[in-house]
Order: C-alpha cells, then sequence, then structure tokens
C-alpha cells in the first residue's frame, strides 16, 4: 500500500502550481482577473487533454460540450429560481445538469464518431458544435438565438451581494477545483487499466486490438470523461460568471482551437503539460494584447508553430524524456 | 477436438484472392510452420484467424466456438495471440509496460490487476531477456529487440494459440538458432500451440515445426508431418531456387 501513494506524487507540482495561482490572486491587487483567466486555460486544457492527449484523437467540436454544460447551468437557474426551498443547491443541480448534457452529447457523438478513424473522426466532429449551435436557433431551443439571461433569478436565489461575489470570485475558484479534479482524474486514468488501453491505442489502434483491447469503449471512456469536465468548465466560467448564455458566443470554435494549442504546447497526454501550456498561452496571449493590441495572431501564430517545432512533444514531453532517469521524473508525468 | 479449425476460409481484396478457401486443424500445443513464397497470404490468413480482417467465404472455429465475425479484441482473450510481421510496439511506452498490456487484456485479462501484470511482464521480460531494456521506450529498441518485445507481449496474455508472423525475420542466423531452441521449449512449457510463418528461412522450420503448411497463391498446396512436406515435390517447384537446406 505504501508504494501506491508515489504513484500519485505527480499531482504535487500541478496543485503547487495552482495553489500559487490562487494565492498571487487573491493576494496581490488588480492580479485576480489574469489569475481567473490562466486557471481558465490550464482547465480547459486539462479537460481536453484527457481526450485529445491520451487517445490522440482530435475533436474540433469539443466546445460544444462546454456550450450545453453552459446551458445545463442556466437552465437550472431559469427554472429553478422560483423554488426557495432549494437555495443555493440550484448551483449544485446546475453543475449536475452540465455534467449530464455533456455525457449525454458526447455518447450521443461518440458511440457515431468514435468508430471512425482519427483523420475522418476530425472532420466529422467539425459538424458537431455548427450543427449544435444552429440546432438551438433554428428550432428555438433553449429560447433559441435569443439565448438565456438569468442575472435576476442568480440575485433571487442568492441575494445580490452573494451573486456578484459568486460572479467575480467564487466562480474563478471552482474552475481551480475543477482543473486539480481534472488532474486527479487524468492521473487515476494514467495509472489504471484505462490509461495503458489509451497508451497503446493511441500508439496503434489495430495492434491494440488485437491485444485484446476494445478501443471503441476505452475512447467512449476518455471522450465521456473529457466532456463532462468541459460541461463543468463552462457551466462555473461561462454561466456564472457572466450570467448570460448566447449560442453564437458559446458555441464558438475558438476555444477548441485554444484548447487544442495548450494541450499541443505542453505536451499531449502528459499530467502537467496542460498546466504548462494553460500558462504560456494564457500569458502570451495577455501580454501580447497589451503591448501589441491587434497583432496578437500575427505574432502569435509564429511563436506557436516554433515551440510546436521545437518540442514536438511539448514542453513538459520533452522535460519528461530528459528527466526520465532522475529523481525529479518521478514527479513529472 | 482441434484448438483452431479453419473451414473453407476465403478472403478477397478487390479481384484479388489473398486465401483461396483454405482448410486447416490446429491441434494444442502442436507446433505448426506456415511457409510460402512472399504475397502467398500467410500474413492474411493471420489476420482472418486473429479478426483483423472477417473472411468473404466459410468459417473460422477456436475451440469449437465460431469466431468467424467476432471483433479482435473478443479473440485475444479466448487465447488467440499474434505478433506482426513488422513490429508494432506501443512506441511512447517502455517495454515493460508493452509487455503489461497483453497480461491486462489477454486471457488473464480479468483476473489481474496493474501492478500484477507489471509483475507478470518483469517476468516474461527477463525470459525473453530483454530485462537490460526493461525501462526503455519501445520505439529505442532495434528491430530484434523489437521482435522480442513483441513475442513477450503476446505471451504475457496466456494465449493457447500464437500467431507469429515472420518470427525470425531479419535475424542473425546464430539469433535464429537461438530463437527456434526457445520458442519450442516456452511452447513445450506453457502448453501454446504455436503456428510460426516463415518465408524462406527453412532451417527454421525443420528445426522447430511438427507439422508443415505450405500456401500458394492463396491455397493450401501441403499439409503434412515436416519431413514429409519438405520432400513434396510441390514444395520443391515452389521453392525452386531456394531448396530446403540442412
Ligand atoms: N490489406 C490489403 N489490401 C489489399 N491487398 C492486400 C492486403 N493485404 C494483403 N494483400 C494482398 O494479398 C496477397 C497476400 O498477401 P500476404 O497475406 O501479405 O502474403 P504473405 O504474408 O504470404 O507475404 C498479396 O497479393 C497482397 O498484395
Ligand atoms: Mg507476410
Amino acid at each position: 500500500m505504501k508504494k501506491d501513494t508515489g504513484k500519485y506524487l505527480p499531482l504535487i507540482p500541478v496543485f503547487a502550481v495552482y495553489l500559487v495561482l490562487f494565492l498571487m490572486g487573491k493576494n496581490m491587487s488588480g492580479m485576480w482577473q489574469l489569475m481567473a483567466m490562466l486557471l481558465f486555460y490550464c482547465a480547459l486544457g486539462q479537460a481536453f487533454n484527457i481526450f485529445l492527449g491520451m487517445t490522440g484523437y482530435v475533436d474540433f467540436g469539443y466546445v460544444a460540450f462546454m456550450g450545453v454544460g453552459t446551458y445545463g447551468m442556466a437552465l437550472s437557474i431559469v427554472h429553478l429560481a422560483h423554488y426557495e426551498v432549494l437555495g443555493a443547491w440550484v448551483i449544485v443541480i446546475g453543475f449536475i445538469m452540465a455534467i449530464l448534457f455533456s455525457t449525454i452529447l458526447s455518447l450521443a457523438v461518440g458511440a457515431v464518431a468514435l468508430r471512425l478513424r482519427g483523420a475522418y473522426f476530425a472532420i466529422a466532429t467539425i459538424g458537431v458544435n455548427e450543427g449544435f449551435r444552429f440546432l438551438i436557433e433554428g428550432a428555438r431551443i433553449w429560447n433559441g438565438s435569443e439565448g438565456l439571461i438569468f442575472m435576476g433569478e442568480l440575485n433571487q436565489i442568492l441575494g445580490r451581494e452573494a451573486a456578484s461575489v459568486l460572479a467575480t470570485f467564487w466562480a474563478d475558484v471552482m474552475v481551480l477545483v475543477i482543473a486539480a479534479l481534472a488532474a486527479a482524474v487524468t492521473l487515476v486514468y494514467m495509472r489504471s487499466k484505462i490509461g495503458y488501453a489509451l497508451t497503446a491505442l493511441r500508439e496503434d489502434e489495430d495492434a491494440a486490438k488485437v491485444m485484446g483491447i476494445n478501443v471503441t469503449k476505452f475512447k467512449i471512456v476518455a471522450f465521456v470523461t473529457s466532456a463532462s469536465f468541459a460541461g463543468l468548465v463552462g457551466a462555473s466560467t461561462w454561466a456564472l460568471k457572466t450570467p448570460y448564455v448566447f449560442p453564437p458566443e458559446v458555441f464558438e470554435i475558438h476555444y477548441t482551437i485554444e484548447a487544442i494549442i495548450i494541450v499541443l504546447l505542453g505536451g499531449a497526454g502528459t499530467l502537467l503539460g496542460p498546466v504548462a501550456g494553460g500558462l504560456i498561452y494564457g500569458l502570451s496571449k495577455y501580454y501580447l494584447s497589451i503591448f501589441l493590441p491587434g497583432f496578437q495572431l500575427l505574432i502569435f501564430a509564429p511563436i506557436i508553430i516554433c515551440i510546436i517545432v521545437l518540442f514536438p512533444e511539448g514542453v513538459v514531453g520533452m522535460l519528461k524524456k530528459r528527466l526520465r532517469d532522475t529523481a525529479l521524473g518521478r514527479y513529472i508525468v | 477436438m482441434a484448438l483452431l479449425k479453419l473451414e473453407e476460409v476465403t478472403k478477397r481484396f478487390g479481384g484479388l484472392v489473398a486465401v483461396n478457401a483454405v482448410s486447416l486443424e490446429i491441434d494444442a500445443g502442436e507446433f505448426v510452420g506456415i511457409v510460402g513464397p512472399n504475397g502467398s497470404g500467410k500474413t492474411t490468413l493471420f489476420n482472418v484467424i486473429s479478426g483483423v480482417f472477417f473472411p468473404e467465404e466459410g468459417r473460422v472455429f477456436f475451440e469449437d466456438k465460431d469466431v468467424t465475425r467476432l471483433p479482435p479484441f473478443k479473440r485475444a482473450p479466448l487465447g488467440i495471440g499474434r505478433t506482426f510481421q513488422i513490429p508494432r510496439p506501443f512506441a511512447s511506452a517502455s517495454v515493460r509496460e508493452n509487455v503489461a498490456v497483453g497480461a491486462m487484456f489477454g486471457v488473464l485479462g480479468p483476473e489481474v490487476n496493474v501492478n500484477e501484470s507489471l509483475k507478470i511482464a518483469d517476468q516474461i521480460i527477463e525470459r525473453v531477456g530483454l530485462q537490460e531494456h526493461r525501462d526503455k521506450q519501445a520505439g529505442t529498441l532495434t528491430p530484434v529487440e523489437k521482435k522480442l518485445m513483441e513475442i513477450a507481449r503476446a505471451l504475457a496474455m496466456k494465449p493457447k494459440l500464437l500467431l507469429m508472423d515472420e518470427a525470425m525475420a531479419g535475424m542473425h542466423p546464430s539469433d535464429i538458432d537461438g530463437m527456434v531452441a526457445f520458442i519450442k521449449n516456452l511452447a513445450r512449457d506453457e502448453g501454446i500451440a504455436v503456428v510460426a510463418m516463415v518465408e524462406h528461412i527453412m532451417r527454421a522450420v525443420v528445426g522447430m515445426a511438427e507439422k508443415v503448411i505450405v500456401l500458394d497463391q492463396g491455397s493450401k498446396i501441403v499439409d503434412a508431418p515436416t519431413k514429409q512436406a519438405l520432400e513434396d515435390p510441390k514444395v520443391i517447384e515452389v521453392y525452386l531456387g531456394h531448396p530446403p537446406e540442412e
């Protein structure tokens, strides 16, 4: 049993970074916004890494899970606000609905698309996000393109003051908790048969099958897990921070691209990678927007290309290789 | 009861008949060599047995169970293991992790956890002589080491039938003798039926197989005890230019 505790050492550097971000944001004036943004990108990377990193499959519709998660929270607040007995439990129910929505959507998408191989899967998912957005707008589901606005309901549930603290502070703390949870789940997977199966299928799907691995099942496990965390990120960072939701804002492919960049920058399939990727991406984006507003993308694209060319396995992927046989290696996976 | 039984199995690729109405039986613990020139359908036959492809015609039975349309991942736990002609390691994982995957999802799969699988892997790695490379990334091994690792990976599945595609291709003749002895001992100790496919290395076949099946252009032309098979005029014809060496 004693040996087993060593298996979870690699969480230490991940949690340490999250703690430092939290403390810097809390104690240094004017820093909270930046820290919250960095935590958001880390969480996004950590969630997406469970699928993209561990399976090697690229899902271009990933943001749709954040979108439906946002709706899960928003609909709970809108429909349950007037049940006074529920009180703040509405928020808890909202998170459960976020998981439920993203799980259902990912099961539906996964059951069909995950039978396809690599590139075909990627192409199939391009349509998912746009399709879902048009469905909501066209069929006027969940108030269609007018979206949902629930500032009033939130105030009603929590009181004006608490609602504002929720938006400016607790919502970000929840993002931190989600990122930490996603990291913990990643490591549990890595250390279990699931992780071995995912590594095998990522490296060689046919060989994995012949060795007894039900590749579709394990891909779905990774997909649904990753999607649930995306749903939770959406619910806290989009629904609770900004109490409204409009389809074009949450089904915005731009976030999928950001998530892919973060995972690749940091090191796909590594535990610490999304943290490194989230920090590098978030900080560059922030400072470029201050010093070179308008030129972000022009500068950003070459930087990202350089990093990916220099470190094809990502920053942490490279570190991991270098530290393989050293004492530090136990902490970097 | 035969361990493996093929009934009139045919596999086509478009107009090409890669495996043509092949019937055969392999008994538990038997050591069979499959020979045939390049393109004669050996690999395709293995693919049909391990479930990579389903045949257009005919049926495949494993321990009397019809597995013709069973997906490959359901065959492995029944006891069908294989190696690939060109090794297919899980490159980023260590040798130890590669081999442990075999234990985790093979015949033992339901009974063993990750730690037990890693222990099984260690034993087998030792057995094939890769202990020095245990923690290396599988992608960094030499071709021969990769071949050994694939064998280890397949053995960790505790198969009843082990299909070895070109097990000795690319090996130095001195290594081949060692390998032949190794596989032979192993098959005997573990009671595994081994179907080893060899292209030109007759020496290996003579050394280890009890029975030889000869394929030519997708059809089985000979299926007989080794000595008899190698004296068959049809075999000599197929192998013109490659007569059996002593
Ligand atoms: N996946 C495939 N698609 C199309 N043709 C194939 C495929 N696999 C094998 N073949 C063809 O089937 C025939 C038998 O090939 P193979 O089974 O690889 O022979 P061997 O292993 O005896 O060299 C060859 O003509 C080969 O080109
Ligand atoms: Mg072949």
